[in-house]
């Protein structure tokens, strides 16, 4: 007979019975996913740089002479290294479609696959063989340039000229995030023995992985090197995947999101369906079944629903786990050692924790009594009063009141919905008002000093007969003035008042008591350092007063009003720190100089784009205007307004984009299985009262009206809250990442249309839109069914 | 006890009706070529062993159900021709509907349960206040004023029954139907709602009823007696001066014992 009772619930309550099993899907599914996920992001770069070969310290030389290998080799504090040999170009040696290719002023390293050093495919899986005739890009250089896989592209490097087709793009630890200046370019071993002509021995160098036992102590060996281009920790690369795996933190804290939802989804779906069961368990109790025997039928009932949800949504959560991850590191590789294991987990968790909520709900089943089963769930005794709004007071049409009395009379029940639809869009709100911000001009001032408009250096060395290698040299001295100069008799040319300056890195060793490191320092050498924006202390005076960012301080152990050795290469001068500043350029280890200090561009890492200012000070129409001037005049779009420099120095803006609009995806996808399951279910509770409404006379349309409201009100009331709270919750989770990269205080640029107008309408509309549709299955719900229904 | 206001005016005229569900491939024909008409006035009770069709019957007239064929004419309109919205409205409007199980918005007060039809009808001209002052009115006349503002849980079944009756009457219907009014009430509850019907009646109101109980019945002017879908038999009320409510049912007993009630 216990089965028998089973297979009837089975098949009568069919419309509740799929909707548990839907809701148990999900959470395995989330859970399963989001559990494997959790792990993976957590385990961030460290995975990825293992599997690539990545040492506990890189050195990047110039030059093959460097004395690196010699030191290496002698030390007993080096446990092992592994070296590549690579070539130094610009990314104009190689061209697409007779046009070179432009990424930035950026120099690129020519090499090919060796064992020590592994690149990966977009499946993860490990480049093993370059074909002669081809070259793999990073998937970086791919994005940046718009080439695809097939394009032919040509190289004139240094007298040898070959012509390759784009084979495919490649994960690479080391050069491959946006924020990592150098791009790296992977030829077959033929080809680039080809390319390392005797012309071209001069721009060899080598990448040094090192494995050792003091990082410090091979500071301090390597301070005898020669033409080390870079070297840093393992750290520093991670630093240098901030934003990449800001993504992929976003996918994790989604995944919690998705499983807080399943969760009190699914407590929401047993509790229903307990309590829709009072008739039966009443009639049950009056023919004299125990409770216990009661409580097992129905845990038996959810065990077996909690077993194939969490099978079904285990196989489910893979695909949506792989998709998710894939979505969001197209340049890592992100993973875990644990393969399926992890799913397994979070599958057998959501159905331990089924059991668990139906375990908890079936409590219940001790308060029903055969009186329920007479009364129809009311025993007669008074409960607290619901709040209700009143018919004869509102003046609102009667579908809203009664949507809003449902809402009053059982909170509990629409809190659910609120708390999934909020929690959902506070974080799309929030991911909008980052990417908002990113593309805005609020974060000019974290690359430097912020001017009216930016022209990258390509544009001018098309017009002069130099190369980014030259400007970043010696010649630099000479070249980089003389490039200023083009700028500003130009814009003479096209009658506008403007200053062109440029911002430089160089790379100088900074002591500070004990503390020495091979900081960048930042210099615009042709405007005041007070128009820099300091958030302590005061602008840099002389060339003896610098300015540091709160984490260089914190390395140095120094704070302002402290002294400061930089060794310039041609003299060595005590500074002073005189001020905090932040930067977001290199991940925020910077110095900043003053515009007299002793530089030399012998030393220089890297420039940024050339800035200009107007001497009028004109309003931001004009600037605009005369950006479209200029770059009509030069025939290009690399000139630009602030923000769009800022996008370009971030580099991640497309990535939050594409996140954005897939959160928003996601959300939405969720929301429509919450209107639509939730949606169902109180038709189904409410079918007899649907039926009296038809037969007293409403229309079809009333119903529609009624139920709509409902979810109308619900998502109104989450939008707003998630509208209010954006702001503080953003701050909260996105405060610390943008510290991580250098920037401790950010002003987040706040855009009323799209926080507050176009994402909240989009969810209110699909909201209102699901609801809609679910509901207009009522329109089969006849009058007659008033007198078959409880 | 009865006064039945009939006024040889016919608001119900049903011709030929049919009625047929399929389950599983078999036909079930469950109304089969019923005629009757109701004047205005009238109390008719349906009366007939369980599953004979008097709920399909009152629920066909009614327009909540979809006849298979023949003709019924409300108040000379046809409604077989009706689209699904036009009988919604004839239905609020025009008719007035007392269930067995007595379904009320449970999220309502008894009063809010009471308006809601009231405030759906285009109808009338009055205003909220207005119709909340009938609402009241209506709760007074039929004894439930006190429990207005109680939650639908908070009253009693009979209580509820004629909280239902005052719904039903909100929109000053020109036909009652009930469906098993007294159904599920007791012997007390079910006089208290059966004396308001009467009451209603004896105003003008016409009203249809199912009916199992011949107590009921007996104070309808007239019982269609229904069997197999069919009527098959009209019981007229006794005009003769003296008799008691106990004689009208006795000889409405004595009707149906001789029909194999």
């Amino acid at each position: 007979m216990f089965l028998d009772i089973l297979k009837k619930d089975i098949q009568r309550k069919k419309t509740m019975n799929v909707i548990l099993l839907l809701f148990t899907i999900l959470a395995s599914m989330f859970v399963s996913s989001g559990l494997s996920n959790v792990v993976s992001v957590l385990n961030g770069t460290d995975y990825f740089f293992d599997l690539a070969g990545v040492g506990d310290y890189v050195v990047i030389t110039q030059n093959k002479d460097s004395g690196v290998e010699e030191i290496l080799k002698n030390s007993e504090n080096v446990e092992e290294y592994w070296k590549e040999e690579v070539c130094w170009a610009t990314c104009s040696d190689m061209s697409f479609n007779g046009e070179p290719l432009h990424l930035g002023n950026t120099i690129s390293v020519f090499q090919a696959l060796n064992d020590q050093y592994a690149f990966f495919d977009s499946n993860n899986h490990r480049l093993e063989k370059i074909q002669p005739g081809e070259v793999f890009f990073t998937v970086g250089v791919m994005e940046e340039t718009g080439i695809h896989i097939g394009d032919e592209v040509e190289v004139n490097y240094h007298g040898v000229s070959m012509r390759l087709k784009v084979a495919g793009s490649v994960k690479d630890a080391l050069m491959g995030s946006e924020m990592f200046g150098n791009k790296r370019f992977l030829f077959s071993d033929e080809d680039y023995q080809k390319l390392k002509s005797e012309e071209s021995r001069d721009y060899t160098g080598e990448i040094f992985n090192i494995r050792v036992h003091d990082i410090g102590q091979l500071k301090t060996a390597l301070s005898s090197a020669h033409h080390v281009l870079f070297e840093g920790e393992r750290s520093m690369f991670s630093l240098s995947y901030v934003m990449e795996s800001i993504v992929a933190l976003i996918v994790l804290i989604l995944s919690l999101c998705l499983c807080i939802v399943s969760f009190v989804l699914m407590k929401f779906a047993i509790s229903f369906t307990i309590h829709e069961e009072f008739r039966e368990i009443g009639v049950m109790k009056a023919i004299g079944i125990k409770n216990r025997k009661i409580r097992s039928l129905y845990m038996v009932k959810y065990l077996a629903c909690a077993l194939t949800g969490g099978v079904i949504g285990f196989i489910a959560g893979i695909p949506f786990g792989n998709f998710l991850m894939k979505s969001v590191s197209k340049k890592m590789v992100l993973g875990n050692d644990q393969g399926f294991l992890l799913n397994v987990c979070g599958a057998v968790f959501v159905v331990l924790v089924t059991i668990g909520f139906a375990y908890f709900c079936t409590r219940d089943v001790k308060k029903l009594t055969p009186i329920d089963a007479i009364r129809s769930g009311s025993t007669g005794e008074r409960y607290k009063k619901k709040r209700k709004v009143s018919l004869k007071r509102s003046p609102l049409p009667n579908a809203v009141r009664l949507a809003i009395n449902d809402i009053l009379s059982s909170p509990k029940r629409y809190v659910t919905v609120i708390l999934s639809f909020f929690l959902f869009s506070i974080f799309v709100f929030g991911l909008v008002e980052v990417t908002d911000t990113m593309k805005s001009d609020s974060l000019t001032y974290t690359f430097g000093k912020p001017s009216d408009m930016y022209i990258e250096a390509s544009v001018i060395l098309d017009r002069l007969p130099y190369n980014d290698m030259e400007v970043i040299s010696e010649k630099g001295n000479v070249i980089l003035p003389e490039m200023l100069t083009t700028i500003e008799q130009d814009l003479q040319k096209m009658n506008i008042p403007g200053h062109a300056s440029v911002e430089m890195q160089y790379k100088y060793w900074v002591t500070a008591g004990e503390y020495s490191f091979n900081v960048s320092c930042e210099q615009n050498a042709y405007v005041d350092t007070s128009l820099y924006r300091f958030s302590e202390g005061s602008a840099p005076q002389n060339a003896g007063e610098i300015a540091v960012t709160e984490m260089v301080a914190d390395d140095l152990h120094v704070q302002i009003g402290d002294t400061v050795e930089i060794d310039f290469g041609t003299e060595k001068k005590e500074c002073m720190v005189v001020a905090y500043f932040q930067s977001l350029n290199q991940l925020g280890n910077v110095i900043l100089l003053h515009q007299d200090a002793p530089t030399d561009m012998k030393y220089a890492a890297a420039y940024n784009d050339f800035q200009v200012d107007f001497d009028d000070h004109p309003d931001a129409k004009t600037i605009e205007e005369r950006i479209k001037m200029v770059q009509a005049y030069y025939g290009s779009d690399k000139v630009k307004d602030a923000a769009q420099f800022c996008v370009d120095c971030l580099g991640v803006v497309d990535i939050m984009d594409a996140v954005k609009y897939l959160l928003l995806v996601i959300t939405l996808v969720v929301l429509i299985l919450v209107t639509i399951l939730m949606e169902h279910s109180f038709i189904h509770e409410e079918k007899s009262q649907i039926a009296m409404l038809k037969a007293i006379g409403f229309k079809d349309r009333f119903i529609v009206k009624w139920h709509t409201y409902r979810f109308l009100i619900v998502t109104f009331i989450a939008e707003i809250l998630a509208i209010a709270l954006t702001y503080p919750i953003t701050k909260l989770w996105c405060d610390p990442i943008w510290s991580m990269m250098g920037c401790t205080e950010v002003d987040y640029y706040f855009n009323p249309l799209s926080v507050m107008v176009i994402y909240p309408c989009i969810i209110l509309a699909v909201s209102i839109l699901t609801a809609c549709l679910t509901v207009q299955s009522t329109r089969k719900i006849k009058c007659t069914d008033a007198r078959n229904n409880e | 006890m009865n006064t039945n206001t009939k006024s040889n005016k016919t608001i119900l005229e049903v011709k030929d009706l049919c009625k047929t569900y399929v389950v599983e491939k078999r036909q079930n024909n469950v109304l089969m070529n019923v005629n009757f008409t109701i004047e205005e006035g009238e109390m008719v009770a349906i009366m007939g062993p369980s599953g004979c069709g008097k709920s399909t019957l009152l629920y066909s007239v009614s327009g909540m159900d979809v006849p298979t064929s023949g003709s019924v004419k409300f108040a000379g309109e046809e409604l077989t021709n009706m689209k699904a919205d036009e009988l919604a409205s004839l239905r609020l409007d025009k008719m007035g509907f007392i269930f067995q199980q007595m379904y009320m918005m449970k999220n309502l007060t008894i009063l809010d349960n009471i308006l809601l039809p009231a405030l759906e009808s285009k109808k009338s001209e009055e205003n909220k206040a207005e119709k909340t002052a009938r609402a009241e009115a209506l709760m007074r006349k039929l004894s439930i004023i006190d429990v207005a503002d109680n939650d639908i849980n908070e009253v009693s079944g009979g209580q509820l029954q004629r909280a239902c009756i005052c719904r039903s009457m909100m929109n000053n219907p020109k036909v009652l139907f009930a469906d098993e009014p007294t159904g599920a009430l007791n012997r007390a509850s079910s006089t208290e709602v059966m004396d308001e019907l009467v009451k209603l009646n004896s105003e003008g109101t016409t009203i249809m009823m199912v009916t199992h109980d011949a107590r009921v019945a007996a104070k309808c002017s007239r019982v269609l007696y229904m069997l197999d879908g069919n009527i098959k038999a009209e019981y007229i009320r006794p005009q003769e001066e003296g008799l008691t409510e106990k004689d009208y049912e006795r000889r409405l007993n004595h009707w149906l014992m001789e029909l194999g009630w």
